[in-house]
């Protein structure tokens, strides 16, 4: 798939956030409340209440020197263990890399550009996150084994300290680790393209729009034409019509120029012919400028569409209309009054079709060095990293190293896209409300040893309901693993950066650091909590 | 023991990885380039054409690579096929491609994946771009990997039919044949500088002279390997070289070139045909279904030939049938005469004549077109009175030519507001193909296409 | 909460405290400690004795947290056993020293000074301070633990449980697997701590170290406390008096013999007194530091 940055809603997903910790922190008090009242009968109010207290004496008597200490120690720890010999796998792939990577005297070509950063990004990230799951998972509870703890809980060092300390040193060793990996990576890539070939190492820094259509008839529709394409990410406009698409950017002013004044637009859309026409000409496009509020529209000339690799023009700011005798200012007159500027595109060949989606068309601001979009995808990668960290070091103050280790390695494979949509459509609908389609868990297997319709009703008897019952827990059960579950849309900054992208902080960073924040503080105080619970002395 | 400080073991460790890899690496290095051919495993791979080990471009750190690593080929394609999909579905055409590189690393002696993949690159991607640059450079690409599959398989007859195939009929008979077949002798990227990509055309020839080679190849392998090709009937298969020697002439005359060039190309069309495919061996099963025998024909036999060869009257006649059968297949006859026709020097004439006609015609030198063409008409209706290529009446290509000059011929006298006149060479021709709507309107588009641009 | 009973500036209070460990099921496996009521109070050498598995060092782990009770209450320092404040005041010193392998003394002990929040300086100080009196030699500071031998990782094992200058001192088997010079150093240090004024908290199970420098000490056996006192009134044979004189002649002894029976007392043995051989040991490694290459031999040994 094309990827499609979009942005993250930052208030609802606040609210989800609240709703999903205050949601599990209340069912959490509750069971140990009636646990407690189980095992202690009438004393558990008081048990609970000192509990409560130990807690946040604990919490607010946390002191940064311990945290560092324990940080550093991790750190030696892993250090003096030799975890570093990662570096001496990094660097044997790198060594014979280039011989499953060579381009037997190939040209370079966008293409392998785009294997080589994908490369390199995907080996740090290969390289690192096995590290970090093993090294996270196994920490605490070989502590305990060799009860080397014990020295360290006898002294003041709170659990949360410990829990904390653990999940800095490892974010220390690890940022070391990629730091050293991605310089080399970097310098590889760089390498591995010859001179002359290193323009296509670009950072561009797109402003994108939102994209709407309009039909042949001029009417506002959603989407373009289906030009008979399984994959339905672009639609069509029809040529010689109304048909427009519409982008419209936000925040365009007079520091969206470059040096020179002028506004680079760039697109890249794909041609649909209903007739093959000349073949020896591309189709043309052509952009409209318009603004609503004063009613004025300029028209650009007509350019002839690259497909695949795109068409940056520039536009200059003093857009003149010789016919009318008028000169408008790009900025003073197009831009609204709400810092909107809105592109239409029309295709300009009759009967003949532009395809495009909302990626395809961008201001294209002024380019970044490559390094640092390069460098802004091994933050992705950090972030990640931390994640893992986190789930690793948690996990651990429960579970046995190993156990940790495969917890937190299923927490990371079901993070993607795809595991995500997939609960999506077994939970029904990103509420539970919503239903789902043959029933949940037990009502599908009967429906399907049945040979059940799923339109079909099923017979209304307590068995039944019961039933339904069931799979409704179950499914509530799937639905918070899902929320618990990260996911990680947002962190794929590879694909930004081997598409010659920067990574942009609005639609990619942003989000990532929100998500990866959001994690420190259940995973932390989780992990305090299980071990502060937990007698350190395992038999 | 030793007395070694842990520190000098460690150097002599590393010593020995060092001294390892030294092995390790004028074994396994791979080739790059001519000028070195790589490390020794790889120079027996070339030898021994197992090239299965080099995996190439299929990425080191992706999941088909593990995939691979664990011993799970099958598995690992499998991923890419369902990758390869989803790339065509988004129309990712440069991932698709390397999708397809590391599918046929991975399966680097599976024909068909060749076939298949080299075809879905020349005929179908190709097809989905719009500029004719791009489309040219997908159906070289298709070319090109079937080439390579070739390479790798070399006792394929199939793979070797279907290269020739692409720079017979993808580049020659597409609808972009006009750029195709220029672009294959000037390649449109800048770092060929306008000559052929040699990797594509390494002879910088024609292309239906390098598919004539190509197909050559393709018979030559069927004969030494033996390895019999399941795409045509035999006698079909074997003509493809001939025919496109005959493709190669006829594309000359429609580009215009005429004279000695053109004529040459029909005579040696005209001797393949005749004395190297007319010569071939077909063996052909005749008789009872269940019990034939077996007898060994050649399309060019006469009668007599026949009547020397077997002795049984009856199998005479049933040998005779089945030869006949098979030339009427091949339309054996129809290029038989079409080569000896256009063979002749006024054949020549007659096409050159219509076809500066329509470059007069173009150039509004009207006078000169209407002799032109009227020439050419003359010459034809000639040619074609004489009994021998009566057979030549009905071949669409030909009548196409006389009657797209009749029109020209015509269309001057409208726009000068002559009078036609009521007999004129050719006429007997018009009427014959009256009724050939499908004709008609080609050759009405034709006319337009030409001249009202 | 509330304690209950005479003493209550002790250092520890601990009572009816019981331990049960559980299996996975939550099924008791094994009743560790039954009902245990002690006080250790301030500025004593307190020694928890018995065989292996009787509860001593459950006790001292329940003292520090790293067990929960499973009945009983602690009260340690004035505090609750699961509160970590109250180990800014505790040094403890595990049954084996369960340090950190892979760093060397002085990071062991800067680490764990850290931990106290003290700042760099007085870290530095004090490690220092500490190394010299554990009497860890000075090539072998910079060396990872993990190449120490095992009286070395006892020596830091001490290091690091005094390096906050704790009021009260846990040791469990101080003495383990040292020699008897490390014995001998242990002993005189627990005396030195108690000299300081410190409280301190021991278990072993080996008498000869108890015996030397324990105030009071309680004795363990199968997680019930069986015996608790006083030492020396525990070890005082109270129907026997013993004399110690410099060697006397058979004539001198026989005029002793007829006082001591004029009073009517009745004599058990009489020899010379032998010293036991950790003294003996001691006496010859004194020896041979002050006076390199004598040796003593006993007449007729050598013939």
């Amino acid at each position: 798939m094309s990827f499609d940055p979009d942005l993250m809603p930052l208030v609802p997903a606040l609210r989800h956030w609240l709703i999903v910790i205050g949601g599990l922190s209340a069912a959490a008090i509750l069971v140990s409340l009636l646990s407690m009242l189980v095992i202690h009968g009438g004393k558990c109010l008081q048990l609970f209440a000192d509990e409560v207290q130990g807690f946040l004496t604990d919490l607010v008597s946390i002191s940064i020197r311990r945290v560092f200490a324990l940080a550093k120690l991790t750190f030696m720890e892993a250090y003096r263990r030799k975890a570093l010999l990662v570096f001496v796998v990094f660097a044997l792939l790198f060594m014979f890399a280039g011989w499953f990577m060579g381009n037997d005297g190939e040209e370079i070509t966008k293409p392998t550009v785009k294997l080589y950063i994908s490369f390199v990004l995907r080996a740090i990230t290969w390289l690192t996150l096995p590290l970090m799951f093993i090294l996270s998972s196994f920490g605490i509870p070989e502590e305990i084994r060799l009860r080397s703890l014990h020295t360290v809980v006898t002294k003041p060092a709170r659990r949360l300290e410990i829990v904390l300390g653990r999940v800095l040193g490892f974010t220390a060793l690890g940022s070391l680790v990629l730091v050293v990996m991605s310089v080399v990576g970097w310098i590889w890539i760089v390498r591995q393209i010859p001179a002359d070939a290193r323009s296509m190492l670009i950072c561009r820094v797109p402003v994108r729009g939102n994209l709407s259509f309009k039909d042949r008839n001029g009417q506002d529709v959603e989407k373009g034409i289906n030009v008979g394409d399984i994959n339905e990410f672009r639609s069509y406009i029809e040529g010689a019509t109304k048909a427009r698409a519409i982008w419209t950017f936000s925040g365009i002013g007079e520091n969206s120029l470059d040096s020179e004044g002028n506004l680079h637009i760039e697109n890249q859309f794909m041609a649909f012919r209903s007739y093959k026409g000349d073949m020896n000409r591309q189709l043309l496009f052509d952009y409209q400028f318009r603004n609503p509020e004063k009613n004025i529209t300029y028209t650009t000339q007509a350019w002839p569409i690259v497909e695949k690799r795109g068409v940056t023009k520039a536009i200059p700011r003093k857009l003149e209309v010789p016919s009318e005798g008028k000169t408008y200012d790009l900025i003073k007159d197009f831009v609204t009054s709400d810092g909107n500027l809105i592109v239409e595109v029309s295709c300009i060949d009759r009967e003949q079709y532009l395809g495009m989606a909302r990626i395809d068309l961008f201001i294209r601001l002024p380019d970044q060095n490559f390094a640092v979009g390069f460098f802004k995808a091994v933050f992705g990668i950090e972030m990640i990293m931390i994640l893992v960290v986190l789930m690793g070091v948690c996990a651990s103050t429960f579970l046995k190293g190993p156990i940790a280790t495969a917890l937190t390695f299923i927490l990371f494979i079901l993070s993607g896209e795809d595991t995500h949509k997939f609960m999506d459509q077994l939970i029904g609908g990103k509420s539970i409300k919503d239903g789902w389609q043959g029933g949940g868990f037990f009502e599908s297997i009967y429906r399907i040893v049945t040979h059940m319709n799923p339109t079909t009703d099923l017979p209304a008897n307590y068995a039944f309901t019961i039933m339904q019952g069931v799979d409704w827990v179950l499914t509530f059960f799937l639905w918070t693993c899902k929320q618990v579950i990260p996911h990680l849309k947002y962190f794929n900054m590879q694909e930004y950066v081997a598409n010659g992208f920067d990574v942009p902080f609005d639609q990619s960073l942003g989000p990532c650091l929100l998500i990866t924040l959001a994690y420190v503080l259940p995973c932390v105080l989780l992990g305090f909590f299980a071990l502060r619970i937990r007698e350190l002395e395992s038999k | 023991m030793t007395s070694l400080t842990s520190q000098q073991r460690k150097l002599v460790y590393l010593c020995g990885i060092l001294i390892l890899l030294i092995p390790i690496i004028s074994l396994g290095l791979p080739a790059s380039g001519k000028d070195s051919p790589g490390g020794t495993l790889t120079r027996l791979r070339t030898k021994y054409e197992l090239g299965e080990s080099d995996l190439g471009k299929v990425d080191p750190s992706g999941a088909a690579m593990n995939l691979v690593l664990l011993g799970m080929r099958g598995v690992a394609v499998n991923l890419l096929y369902t990758q390869f999909e989803k790339e065509r579905d988004a129309k990712q055409w440069e991932e698709m491609r390397a999708t397809t590189e590391s599918i046929v690393r991975l399966q680097p002696h599976f024909e068909k994946v060749w076939e298949m993949n080299g075809w879905n690159l020349a005929y179908n991607t190709s097809a989905e771009w719009d500029a004719v640059e791009d489309r040219y450079y997908y159906v070289k690409v298709g070319g090109l990997f079937m080439k390579r599959g070739v390479e790798q398989n070399r006792k394929s007859t199939h793979l070797q039919y279907h290269v020739a195939n692409v720079y017979q009929k993808k580049i020659g008979n597409a609808d972009e044949a006009k750029y195709y077949r220029n672009y294959f002798l000037h390649d449109p990227d800048p770092k060929f500088e306008n000559g052929p990509d040699p990797a594509f055309n390494p002879d910088i020839m024609d292309n239906y002279l390098v598919a004539k080679k190509e197909y050559i190849r393709a018979c030559q392998i069927e004969d030494t390997e033996h390895r019999p090709q399941h795409i045509l009937d035999r006698t079909l298969f074997r003509s493809m070289p001939a025919r496109c020697q005959f493709d190669y002439a006829q594309v000359l005359q429609k580009d215009g070139k005429f004279g000695e060039v053109t004529r040459e190309a029909w005579n040696e069309a005209l001797s393949d045909w005749t004395t190297k495919y007319g010569q071939e061996v077909f063996s052909i099963p005749i008789g009872d279904l269940n019990n034939p025998v077996k007898f060994d024909i050649r399309l060019g036999m006469s009668r007599d030939d026949i009547k020397k060869e077997i002795a049984n009257p009856d199998d005479v006649v049933r040998v005779t049938d089945m030869v006949d059968r098979y030339r009427k297949m091949v339309n054996y006859y129809y290029w038989t005469t079409r080569g000896n026709c256009e063979s002749e020097q006024t054949t020549a004439e007659a096409h050159r004549s219509l076809y500066e006609a329509s470059q007069k015609y173009k150039s509004q030198e009207f006078d000169k077109a209407l002799e032109l063409s009227f020439a050419g008409m003359t010459g034809f209706d000639k040619i074609l009175h004489q009994p021998e290529y009566n057979e030549l009446k009905s071949e669409d290509t030909l009548v196409e030519e006389c009657l797209l000059g009749i029109r020209v011929w015509k269309g001057i006298q409208e726009l000068g507001q002559l009078k036609i006149p009521n007999d004129y060479p050719l006429k007997w021709l018009e009427v014959e193909h009256q009724g050939n709507t499908q004709l008609q309107q080609n050759v009405e588009r034709a006319y337009k296409r030409a001249f009202l641009q | 909460m509330s304690l209950s009973g005479p003493s209550t500036d002790s250092v520890i209070q601990i009572r009816n405290l019981s331990k049960v460990y559980r299996d996975f099921w939550g099924r008791p496996k094994v009743k560790a400690l039954n009902a245990l009521t002690l006080d250790v109070r301030p500025g004593e050498v307190f020694g928890l004795l018995g065989p292996n598995g009787s509860g001593k060092t459950t006790t001292m782990k329940l003292l520090l947290g790293l067990l929960f009770p499973t009945e009983g209450e602690i009260k340690i320092l004035g505090k609750s056993a699961a509160d970590v404040g109250k180990n800014e005041r505790i040094g403890y010193l595990p049954e084996e020293s369960y340090l950190y392998r892979f760093l060397n003394a002085y990071e062991t002990l800067d680490f764990y000074g850290r931990l106290f929040d003290m700042p760099a300086a007085k870290r530095k100080e004090r490690s220092e301070q500490l190394l010299d009196l554990v009497k860890l030699a000075p090539q072998a500071r910079h060396r990872q633990l993990k190449e120490y031998s095992k009286g070395m990782t006892r020596r830091i094992g001490v290091a690091q449980a005094l390096i906050n200058d704790p009021d009260l001192v846990m040791l469990d088997e101080p003495t383990s697997g040292l020699d008897p010079l490390g014995n001998r150093d242990m002993k005189d240090l627990i005396l030195d701590l108690k000299k300081q004024g410190k409280t301190v908290l021991m278990c072993s199970h080996l008498l000869a170290d108890v015996q030397d420098v324990c105030d009071r000490i309680a004795i363990l056996y199968g997680g019930e406390l069986k015996v608790m006192g006083r030492v020396d009134e525990l070890l005082k044979a109270q129907d026997e008096t013993q004399i110690l004189s410099s060697k006397l002649s058979p004539e001198a002894i026989r005029d002793v013999e007829a006082v001591l029976k004029k009073h009517g007392a009745n004599i058990l043995k009489v020899d010379q007194p032998t010293a036991n051989l950790e003294d003996l040991f001691l006496k010859t490694v004194q020896e041979s530091r002050e006076r390199p290459g004598h040796r003593t031999v006993k007449e007729g040994t050598a013939s």
